[in-house]
Order: structure tokens, then C-alpha cells, then sequence
């Protein structure tokens, strides 16, 4: 049929406030805050809209209570929201209704749905029950998703044996045994090893793949989102500031080239500071960082008044952008 | 089916992954019913002696009979259901295709079977080494009754106790607080779980049977006993009935408006 139809997820000017009742320090605040509590609205999500595909795998970015795990939180149903339209699979998910749950999967890093004192399997016995999975499915995908992720020789420990990456690898079969459509991943390679943080990475990658699932990811990882995400959400104090492909984020956010420099003979190196900012200093290489509308003259200046044997003009690397945005640091109101 | 089915089953191994937990508990239940039977079997040491309308024989069978309905409407696993909602681990059940409360009663059902094996056992053993006078209701009518009287005071106390955890959605810390004295002081107390109710002034125990609470312990032994008219075993049933439909829907509404204002707290 038409657009309308292919889209999974479809969010419209989605607001969301939290009560808290202020504290004030010490134990008199304490009392104090018994008899007269200071209520204070705090608007986690302000007019968000945005819409995302069947089959797409985004990446939401921003910085600590930014409100992407909100955001998260009110698609699969766990939030009331305070206004706005939300479509997942055409459903309400605030409705939770069974059709619903059973197409989506909800993965938050720092939670556990397993049985901390029993063998995962019996979790995912449990599941295939909640679930209502046929069992020659659920073989089915036991066995490709164990494979996969490695953790066929975890099965039968009890799960408070097991190390934190284990565990995470151990949550995801148990998240992903009903074949979720619809899968949010909240922070799923927080606290894990390098190589633990790869192996669940590519697992990702594999699952969107293959299954045609439509993925959202948030994470403090920059990595995870470079590897995965073609598509990027930045969101901050709980506006969406840039929603797009990575490379235009990159395009947008990016505020420096870096300038390689390779001498031919010594000179004196306090001159490069009035070009720019020297990144790395390691004769012959000298790494400058200039803003990008003046990198021209910079490479001009520095072809005319230095013994340049080589000079590249470069991007700022991708981390570093991703990683200024992570700080909040880029996010200014021209972007908008 | 299969679904609760298979929370039964899970539940029941998780118990037996606090062995030494669920045993120190059950200890401590019949330290307590020790000290509950030996202060009436000295109370009723002269044989002919009846009081409040008990005789030796009656009261020890109260006592003894609270150990196997203490089993069957305490014990609950939905203790932790607060702590969840404190700490935001509900979300793990509401995104999943499974109803939380039919889960949790699930989860109960399965507390209260172990428990009440191990009642059985212990009032046997009780039994054998104390060989009290031993009342047994005969009256299929009456047992009847009283099985009727328990499915309500299961129903009242899972009630209660579900509206109890529902304070967290507004005031997260207030969890363990709030639970404690519902469920523990006053059930306890009003229930007829320390004593029977019936040693109270009339005027008290009038305004104690407007509340839910005796029907969970009090008026379930009482009716096993045949300590009541039938008039009265019938008000009794009606007032439970009542109470158990009024307290889940309750409980409904409470659940609702709290679910709105959950914040899925701590991730």
C-alpha cells in the first residue's frame, strides 16, 4: 500500500513531565520536605516528533537526562505520556496489548530480566510460555540466538555465577526468543569488555539484518552508534536537535578540519599557534586544528611562511564530533 | 493456561533457592503458635473450664488450626511487589504479554501450596507431641463453609496487599513502611491471627467485622469450629464476599492511576 504502511513507529509531538518532590539537603531539608513538599515539574520530553521505518536501525544520541531512555520507555508502553500521538506497529502502546508485546522487546543494559538464582533456561522456559511460542520455534531460536551470541555452555548456570557480559549476552536471548519485530535497545553494551561490547554489536547488526527488525538504539557508546546506525537522533534537554544520517550530522556538527603538516627542517614551533591549535607536535608531523572556513588560508599561510615538505587537509574525526555531542557540547540554537 | 502454569512451576524452584530462608520462616511460625498454644493450654488447665465460649478443646484447636490457615492466606510471594514498583522492575512485566496480577496470584498460589505442606506436616507433628484434645468438624456443610470463607480471605489479603504496594507509584521510599504496618501489625492483629476475636468487648468486635480483616483468619475458624449459627455463618460469607469483590476493585482503579503516574524508576 502506500508510505503510511511501512512505517513502524510513528511519534507526534510527544510530551512527557515527571512530578519530583524537591529535597532540600540535610536532615532538617528532609523534615522540611515531609510537611511541605516542593513539588517541581520536570518536562523530560518537550513536542517530540519523529517517524521510523520497518527494517530501520537508529541511533539515539545526547547527553545523561536527555530523554532518550524516556523516549524508550513511553514507545513500549512503560510511560504514560503526558501528550501527543504514538504509533508502534499501529498500535497504542499504552494500550499493552497482547498482539503488541508479543512483537516487541525492550532491552535496557543496567536491567535484568533473568532469574537470579536459576539457570537462564528456566527464564527462557518462561518466556516461551508468556510468549506463547511454539516449541519447535522457540528450539529454533534458542539455538540460532545461543549460537550467535556464544552462550550455549552458559545455559545451565545459575545466573549469579555468571560475569556481567555473559549475563547481557544471556539477557538478549531471553529478550529476543519471541522474534521481537520492534527492538529497543537502551545502553545494551554498558559496563561490558571490549571484546564482550563487539560480539553483541555484531549480534545487533546480524538481527536487524536478517530479521528485517526495526531496531532503535541509545547509547553512551559512541562506537556502538558509528558501527550501527546509518540514521541519528540527537536529543537534548528533551527537544530532538538533529535527526538524520550520520554523515550529515557529521557535516552539520562539524566545526574544525585538522591540518597535517610534515616539515622538511626544524623551525621554530611557537609560530604554529597563531594558525591554529596544535593538536601534536612530533617532528617532522605537526597536527594543527583549524575552524573550517579559515583551513584554506591556514593551509596557505602555512605553505607560504613554513618549510612544509607535505600538508593534508582532513575531517574531524567522527568520534570526536559524536563525543562533543555526548557532552552537549556542539548543541547551539542555529542548529534547530 | 500454560503461561501460569509455567510461573508456578518457576516459583516453586525459586523457593527452593532460599531453602534455609523459607525454613528459618516456617521456625518461626511454630515458635510462635508454641507460645501461642502453651499460654491457653495454661490458661484452660482445669478441663471443665470454657471461656468466651471456648473449652480447652476449642481453643487449642483455633490455635492449631491457625498454623494451616496462616499457610493458606499469608503466605504470599506478592510481598515484593512494592519493592518492584519502588525500584522499576515492574517494567519487566509490563512489557511482557502476561497479566501481572494473575501472575503475582500465580506466584502466591504457588507460595501457599509449599507452605501449606509444611502446616500439614508440622500440625501433624505438633499433634504427636503434644496430644492435645483435637477438634474435628464432621459437618460437610460446615467444612464447606469454611473452604468458601478461605477462597475469600485469599482473595481479601492478595487484595489488600496489592493495594498496600501500590503507595510506591507516589512515594517511591514509602514501600517497605506502609507495607509493614497494613500487613504485618494490623492484619496480624485484627485478623485474629494472635488471638480469637471474640475475647474482645462486644462493642470493639462490632466495629472490627465492618472491616475486611477477621474474615481472613477469625471467621474462617470460626465457622470450622461450629463456634456460629447459620444465620451468622451466612453474614459472615456475604460480608467476605462482598468485601473480596470491593477490595479488587479497589484495587483496579488504584493500579490503573498508579500505572499512569509510574516513572519506571532507576534505568
Amino acid at each position: 500500500m502506500d508510505k503510511v504502511d511501512e512505517k513502524a513507529i510513528i511519534v507526534e509531538h510527544l510530551s512527557k513531565n515527571f512530578e519530583v518532590t524537591e529535597k532540600e539537603k540535610g536532615l532538617m531539608g528532609s523534615i522540611s520536605s515531609l510537611f511541605s513538599p516542593k513539588k517541581k515539574t520536570i518536562r523530560a520530553l518537550k513536542d517530540v516528533s519523529f517517524s521510523i521505518s520497518k527494517g530501520e536501525l537508529v541511533g539515539f544520541i545526547g547527553p545523561n537526562g536527555a530523554g532518550k531512555t524516556t523516549t524508550l520507555k513511553i514507545l513500549s508502553g512503560l510511560l504514560y505520556p503526558t501528550a501527543g500521538f504514538i504509533q508502534v506497529l499501529s498500535y497504542n502502546p499504552w494500550d499493552r496489548r497482547t498482539e503488541f508485546l508479543k512483537q516487541i522487546a525492550l532491552v535496557m543494559g543496567q536491567k535484568n530480566q533473568l532469574w537470579w538464582d536459576l539457570p537462564a533456561i528456566e527464564t527462557f522456559e518462561l518466556n516461551r510460555a508468556i510468549y506463547e511460542i511454539p516449541t519447535k520455534k522457540y528450539e529454533e531460536s534458542l539455538n540460532e540466538l545461543s549460537e550467535l551470541l556464544e552462550v550455549k555452555k552458559l545455559l545451565n548456570i545459575q545466573v549469579r555465577r555468571l560475569s556481567l557480559g555473559q549475563r547481557m549476552r544471556l539477557e538478549l536471548v531471553a529478550a529476543l526468543l519471541h522474534r521481537p519485530k520492534v527492538l529497543f535497545l537502551d545502553e545494551p553494551t554498558i559496563g561490558l569488555d571490549v571484546v564482550a561490547q563487539q560480539k553483541v554489536r555484531d549480534f545487533i547488526y546480524e538481527y536487524n539484518k536478517k530479521g528485517k527488525a526495526t531496531i532503535i538504539l541509545t547509547s553512551h557508546n559512541m562506537d556502538d552508534v558509528i558501527d550501527l546506525a546509518r540514521r541519528v537522533v540527537v536529543i537534548d534537554k528533551g527537544s530532538i536537535l538533529f535527526d538524520g544520517e550520520l554523515k550529515e550530522l557529521v557535516d552539520q556538527f562539524a566545526k574544525e578540519k585538522v591540518i597535517r603538516v610534515y616539515l622538511s627542517k626544524e623551525t621554530d614551533f611557537k609560530k604554529f599557534e597563531s594558525i591554529g591549535k596544535v593538536k601534536r607536535l612530533n617532528y617532522p608531523q605537526v597536527v594543527l586544528t583549524v575552524p573550517r572556513e579559515a583551513s584554506a588560508v591556514a593551509a596557505a599561510e602555512l605553505l607560504q611562511n613554513f618549510p612544509v615538505a607535505d600538508l593534508t587537509i582532513e575531517e574531524e574525526p567522527i568520534e570526536d564530533i559524536i563525543r562533543r555531542v555526548f557532552r552537549g557540547e556542539v548543541i547551539t540554537k542555529k542548529m534547530i | 493456561m500454560n503461561k501460569y502454569l509455567q510461573v508456578f512451576k518457576i516459583s516453586f524452584q525459586q523457593e527452593f533457592a532460599y531453602r534455609v530462608n523459607f525454613i528459618m520462616w516456617r521456625i518461626r511460625n511454630v515458635l510462635q503458635i508454641f507460645l501461642v498454644f502453651f499460654l491457653w493450654d495454661t490458661v484452660f488447665a482445669n478441663p471443665a473450664r470454657v471461656l468466651f465460649g471456648y473449652d480447652r478443646a476449642k481453643i487449642l484447636t483455633y490455635v492449631v488450626g491457625l498454623i494451616m490457615v496462616k499457610a493458606l492466606v499469608f503466605s504470599a510471594r506478592a510481598v515484593d511487589v512494592a519493592g518492584e514498583v519502588a525500584e522499576g522492575k515492574l517494567s519487566n512485566y509490563l512489557i511482557k504479554p502476561i497479566n501481572y496480577f494473575k501472575y503475582w496470584l500465580t506466584r502466591d498460589f504457588s507460595s501457599k501450596a509449599l507452605n501449606f505442606a509444611f502446616a500439614a506436616v508440622e500440625t501433624f507433628a505438633l499433634y504427636i507431641l503434644l496430644r492435645p484434645p483435637f477438634f474435628i468438624q464432621t459437618k460437610p456443610l460446615l467444612i464447606l463453609g469454611f473452604l468458601v470463607s478461605i477462597v475469600f480471605a485469599i482473595l481479601i489479603f492478595f487484595s489488600l496487599l496489592f493495594i498496600v504496594s501500590a503507595v510506591p507509584f507516589w512515594l517511591p521510599e514509602a514501600s517497605w513502611g506502609v507495607q509493614f504496618l497494613v500487613t504485618v501489625v494490623i492484619v496480624e492483629f485484627l485478623s485474629g491471627a494472635l488471638f480469637p476475636l471474640d475475647v474482645l468487648p462486644a462493642s470493639l468486635q462490632k466495629i472490627i467485622n465492618f472491616t475486611p480483616f477477621p474474615y481472613m483468619i477469625f471467621y474462617p475458624l470460626q465457622i470450622y469450629l461450629g463456634k456460629l449459627p447459620t444465620a451468622a455463618i451466612l453474614k459472615s460469607l456475604i460480608v467476605s464476599g462482598i468485601w473480596s469483590i470491593a477490595l479488587w476493585m479497589i484495587l483496579k482503579t488504584v493500579w490503573q492511576r498508579g500505572l499512569k503516574a509510574y516513572q519506571a524508576f532507576g534505568r
